[in-house]
């Protein structure tokens, strides 16, 4: 019993992660510039003209062939990515509880351009990534950092504000989408149940 | 596979380009006449400017001219206090070139006289031949010294030139500077060079601030105290107490030295040694109270013996500069290791 407890809390978590990490967000994307992407991205929507260029000169451009590690799970976190071109996928190490099986690397979302990752990382403190994110092919990111954020907030706290306020929605959405994630997911598990505990009754 | 390889090596070869240019930049600093000290003292003026270019630039003004601006501003207003102090400094300076002699004169009778007492009680054990020696050293010092100006007071006009010229380019470019910087750093290093870079700007800036006020207060309350004391030297025994008050541990003793050095050799009372005493001992509580929790929070905690240690260390490498630099040097090392231990290293454990 306790063990089934112990493998259901572990399927929660998988299914939480995978939750977590897919964009909820997605719009329809093809090739489009670093400016075009970046007054797109739920985050600086609400800036004008002058201060996404503020903005710009602000973020960091990273390019990175295919298949290298953008980040690691377990790692420090230090801020979000956002794609201009290419894909990454985001894939979590799957470890037995038991330590009886090996572990595997699962593969949880396939992110495109346009879509951004890692954003918790803006405000917590020292927190761990919880998946592992590698570039699918030669990709084009915005690097988008807490100094960064820290930075925007230190020399144009109008803009910084604007920022920090669409980053609280998009995680209070994260959230939202999580807990109806949760509650549906106990509806779906209750039935089973019911269903399991009928076909055993049904079987006596 | 053979990608993987080839990943690897572009990686290395990035991050050796990153160490060669930090390296080439440190050499230049090391070896070029006046550079060092010149960026050093640039870099204290960029740390001190920030929040207040900050501060406008919050208010919508444009960096640059905020710059400019502050340049100007602080160029007149230190222009006005030097062409004020300069006389008073000069007039306490030539008073003391003048009365020089008296005190090696005071210095050597002081040392001749603590040798008398030793050797009278220790004579046994130790032939003591001090003030020989210590009178021969102290003549080739003033000599050496006075022979030194000329090239001392050329440094430090090229210093004076140059420290405000990098400190301009510091505040309008710096960021940029290490946003190019950065973006030569290889992937799998980037975050953390990052919130390195940040972690120790802010700690270093911190510290650099705090110093100053620091140092600034202890001058003060020394100079106020002094002045009223109607003791000679004021103004130049007070300089120099701030500014050896910027070494941590041992600075504050080497600032009350001379003062009472002086109060010693002209013989002056009991009373005013004991009320000197007490402006020197009010500084330093004040210091103490308002100004260490202050750095303290500011800079990571380093043990008082490692604090000695590199106070050692570096004045046998660069000097008073060398006693003066090293505590933040440690500090951002410190810093740097423990980041790439918890970035490394930690997350293997969780």
């Amino acid at each position: 019993m306790g063990k089934n407890k112990h493998l259901d809390s572990h399927l929660w978590q998988k299914l939480m992660v995978n939750y977590l990490w897919e964009n909820i967000f997605k719009r329809d994307a093809k090739n489009r510039t670093l400016t075009t992407i970046l007054s797109e991205n739920l985050l600086f929507r609400k800036l004008s003209k002058k201060e996404l260029k503020f903005v710009e000169n602000i973020v960091h451009e990273r390019h990175y062939r295919a298949d290298e590690v953008i980040f690691k799970q377990g790692e420090i976190g230090v801020g979000m990515y956002i794609i201009v071109k290419g894909s990454i996928d985001i894939t979590i190490t799957d470890t037995d509880p038991t330590g009886k099986a090996p572990t595997k690397k699962v593969l949880v979302t396939r992110l495109i351009s346009g879509d951004f990752f890692g954003e918790i990382s803006l405000v917590e403190e020292n927190g761990r990534r919880s998946a592992t994110a590698t570039a699918a092919e030669d990709t084009l990111l915005i690097g988008f950092f807490k100094p960064d954020l820290l930075e925007i907030l230190e020399r144009s706290p109008a803009t910084g504000v604007k920022v920090v306020f669409e980053l609280a929605e998009v995680l209070g959405r994260r959230l939202k989408e999580t807990t109806d994630k949760i509650t549906q997911l106990r509806n779906e598990i209750r039935l089973l149940a019911d269903l399991q505990k009928e076909k055993g009754e049904s079987g006596k | 596979m053979a990608n993987n390889k080839a990943l690897r090596r572009e990686q290395w070869l990035r991050l050796a380009a990153v160490i060669a240019l930090l390296l080439l930049s440190f050499t230049i600093l090391i070896k070029v006449e006046n550079m060092l000290v010149s960026f050093l003292l640039a870099f204290v003026i960029s740390y001190l400017f920030n929040p207040i270019v900050s501060h406008f630039e919050r208010m919508g003004f444009d960096r640059s001219l905020c710059i400019s601006v502050l340049f100007l501003i602080s160029g007149i207003l230190i222009g006005t206090i030097i062409s004020l102090v300069s006389p008073l400094i000069t007039n306490q300076l030539q008073n003391i070139q003048s009365e020089l002699p008296k005190y090696a004169e005071g210095i050597t009778s002081l040392v001749a006289y603590v040798e008398d007492r030793l050797s009278s009680t220790l004579s046994s054990f130790y032939d003591f031949n001090l003030s020989q020696e210590s009178g021969a050293l102290f003549q080739s010092w003033i000599g050496s010294t006075l022979s030194s100006l000329p090239v001392l007071a050329q440094k430090t006009f090229t210093t004076i030139i140059l420290a405000p010229f990098f400190a301009f380019f510091m505040l309008r470019d710096g960021r940029n500077i290490s946003r190019k910087l950065l973006s030569m750093v290889p992937n799998n290093l980037f975050e953390i060079a990052l919130s390195l870079t940040h972690d120790i700007n802010e700690q270093i800036g911190g510290f650099i601030r705090a110093r100053l006020l620091e140092a600034l207060i202890v001058g003060l309350v020394v100079w106020l105290g002094l002045g009223i004391m109607g003791f000679r030297y004021a103004t130049v025994l007070a300089i120099f107490a701030a500014l050896t008050n910027l070494i941590p541990y041992i600075g504050p003793l080497i600032g009350a030295i001379p003062a009472f050095a002086i109060a010693l050799i002209n013989q002056d009372p009991w009373l005013t040694i004991l009320i000197m005493t007490s402006v020197y001992a009010i500084a330093q509580i004040i210091d103490m109270l308002f100004i260490i929790p202050l750095v303290v929070a500011k800079i990571v905690n380093l043990h008082p013996v490692t604090v000695v240690i590199v106070i050692i260390i570096g004045s046998q490498v660069m000097g008073i500069l060398g006693m003066i630099i090293s505590i933040p040097a440690t500090s951002a090392l410190k810093l740097t290791v423990s980041t790439v231990y918890n970035h490394i290293v930690g997350f293997r454990v969780s």
